[in-house]
């Protein structure tokens, strides 16, 4: 690749000490905006000081930017007093509900793929837009149940509200797999239904499989099925920054840049299949 | 299969989401019927996903926040008690940070907790202690500033506390019993009842956060200089315990050691 930004992970305060004994290993990095949105103390210091060396990426989680509430305004103000202190590459959350009626569910609770979903979901993203003066990129979600009264696919609504609000797409190829298990869809067609210039980050990441269904709990390593998907994500969407998603059964820093080199050679080895055909 | 019957294709995106949430606040079925089953999983099961990971995260979050509390409670009414939580005072803040901040409350006003109040109290000073590691930033006013002072000045001088310093008392000696969390199993570890109510500080002055006890009359001057009364006021408040004749030397140590200690955010006078 030649982007400066190619390979990251997630930013954990598990690993913060390792990340300062292993310099450079990864391009930048991805904070979950909630966890920062704190006074002061030791979370910002870290934030602070690995900022100094990293670009970074604000990933959030509770946006809701499909809920029937009005939007938070004080987590507008939050989110974009954050953007000030960061300067990220880009500020991105999840195409999904967390709650209504002022609670917070802390889940990314799906949304039926409808008109009236689509219509409501775009005028949000226009106004979070305009407050944060930034595009917004939006993750598609991993989900386990699919509603009666969708009149899209994923893939379509996904790409119509690109479209209409003028936001980009965080394509999170784990969840594209988990979500195909357990709907039954062609993850394959999934990812060339989506708007190549608006793919702005792939997320990777590991889950939980029941059988039945599959879990997406960001524990285990990524599957070899999965990496087959990503690489045809990269094929398809080249240049596109990657990072790794892990949330619990956190391994050592190392580990997970070893992950990340399996990310680097798949994507070497497409932009070599690409390279002979570019020269004819 | 699903016994809800075949899905059906009612309700707008606010019907949805009002069912959803009722389903995960308290299991009303009401998103049955407008979910569908899978060739592989029924509907109920799949949605039990959501119910599952909903409680699980907070039982996790508050596990995270109050260890001590864990290791009192142990693993099995600890999570019958997040559980009773979780339904009770469902996440009102974007960020789980917040999602435990009424647990000692909970705790302390809520049966059958409420006849363990050494856990309730567990539960404030962990939550204090959370509340002192990400509280705003802030420099200690330090000794040179105030020796500086001319002796006037002595006369409507007050002070300010870090933003993370609190003060707080307890019947049990949860303190002493935190820092034995690790050491015995879950559910072992006991907070004894102190001799008398003892006041605690608690308080960050760079990145680690500190506590200790205080003495009676520590506690009661660093109340009356938390409501910034003057240095006066401060000596006053001291003359019950130690003598109108004391009474200044003892502020002035008190005081030395606050600043030592890097309690103080700021004077005025």
């Amino acid at each position: 690749m030649s982007s400066q930004v190619d390979f990251g992970l997630g930013l954990r305060p598990d690993h913060y000490e390792e990340i300062v004994a292993n310099p450079g290993r990864v391009t930048w990095f991805e904070v979950l905006s909630e966890n920062y949105m704190v006074p002061g103390g030791r979370p910002l210091q870290w934030l602070d000081t690995l900022r100094r060396d990293y670009p970074m990426a604000m990933h959030g989680v509770s946006l809701s930017i499909g809920s029937i509430d009005p939007l938070d305004r004080g987590y507008l103000d939050a989110l974009k007093a954050l953007t000030e202190r960061i300067e990220p590459l880009w500020v991105s959350d999840h195409l999904c509900f967390t709650g209504l009626r002022g609670i917070n569910m802390h889940d990314l609770l799906p949304l039926p793929y409808t008109e009236e979903a689509l219509d409501h979901v775009a005028e949000r993203v226009m106004r979070v837009q305009d407050h944060l003066g930034r595009r917004l990129v939006l993750e598609n979600v991993s989900s386990y149940v699919t509603y009666a009264a969708s009149e899209l696919a994923e893939w379509d609504f996904i790409a119509g509200l690109a479209e209409r609000a003028d936001c980009e797409i965080l394509l999170d190829v784990n969840n594209v797999y988990v979500s195909a298990f357990n709907h039954e869809f062609d993850a394959y067609a999934f990812l060339r239904a989506m708007p190549t210039k608006r793919v702005r980050q792939f997320h990777l990441a590991g889950h939980l499989h029941k059988g039945t269904h599959i879990i997406d709990t960001h524990d285990h390593p990524i599957i070899p099925d999965v990496w087959d998907l990503y690489a045809e994500a990269v094929r398809l969407f080249p240049d596109v920054p990657t990072m790794i998603e892990r949330d619990a059964n956190i391994p050592p820093y190392v580990d997970l840049l070893a992950e990340l080199d399996t990310a680097r050679d798949i994507a070497l080895r497409v932009a070599r299949g690409r390279a002979p055909k570019a020269a004819e | 299969m699903s016994v809800g019957g075949p899905a059906t294709n009612a309700g707008s995106l606010g019907d949805l989401q009002r069912a959803f949430q009722d389903y995960l606040l308290s299991g009303s079925d009401r998103l049955t019927a407008s979910v569908h089953d899978t060739r592989k999983a029924d509907r109920t099961t799949l949605l039990e996903v959501y119910r599952d990971g909903y409680a699980l995260r907070l039982i996790e979050v508050l596990a995270n926040d109050y260890p001590g509390v864990m290791a009192m409670a142990g693993p099995a009414d600890f999570d019958y008690m997040a559980r009773s939580y979780i339904a009770a005072r469902p996440s009102r803040h974007p960020s789980v940070r917040w999602f435990g901040k009424d647990l000692a409350d909970f705790l302390a006003s809520t049966p059958p907790f409420d006849r363990s109040p050494a856990v309730a109290e567990m539960a404030r000073f962990e939550w204090t202690l959370g509340d002192a590691f990400d509280s705003p930033d802030a420099t200690p006013v330090g000794a040179d500033a105030l020796t500086a002072l001319p002796s006037v000045a002595w006369e409507t001088l007050s002070f300010t506390t870090l933003p993370s310093l609190h003060l707080l008392a307890f019947d049990f000696d949860v303190p002493r019993a935190w820092q034995r969390r690790d050491e015995q199993e879950p559910g072992n570890l006991a907070a004894d009842r102190a001799e008398a109510p003892t006041s605690w500080v608690i308080w960050r002055p760079q990145l680690t956060s500190n506590f200790r006890s205080l003495a009676a009359d520590e506690a009661t001057m660093l109340a009356a200089l938390m409501q910034e009364c003057p240095f006066p006021e401060l000596c006053e408040c001291l003359a019950p315990s130690v003598g109108e004749s004391g009474a200044v030397a003892r502020a002035a140590s008190l005081l030395r050691s606050w600043v030592e200690e890097g309690m103080i955010g700021s004077f005025r006078h």
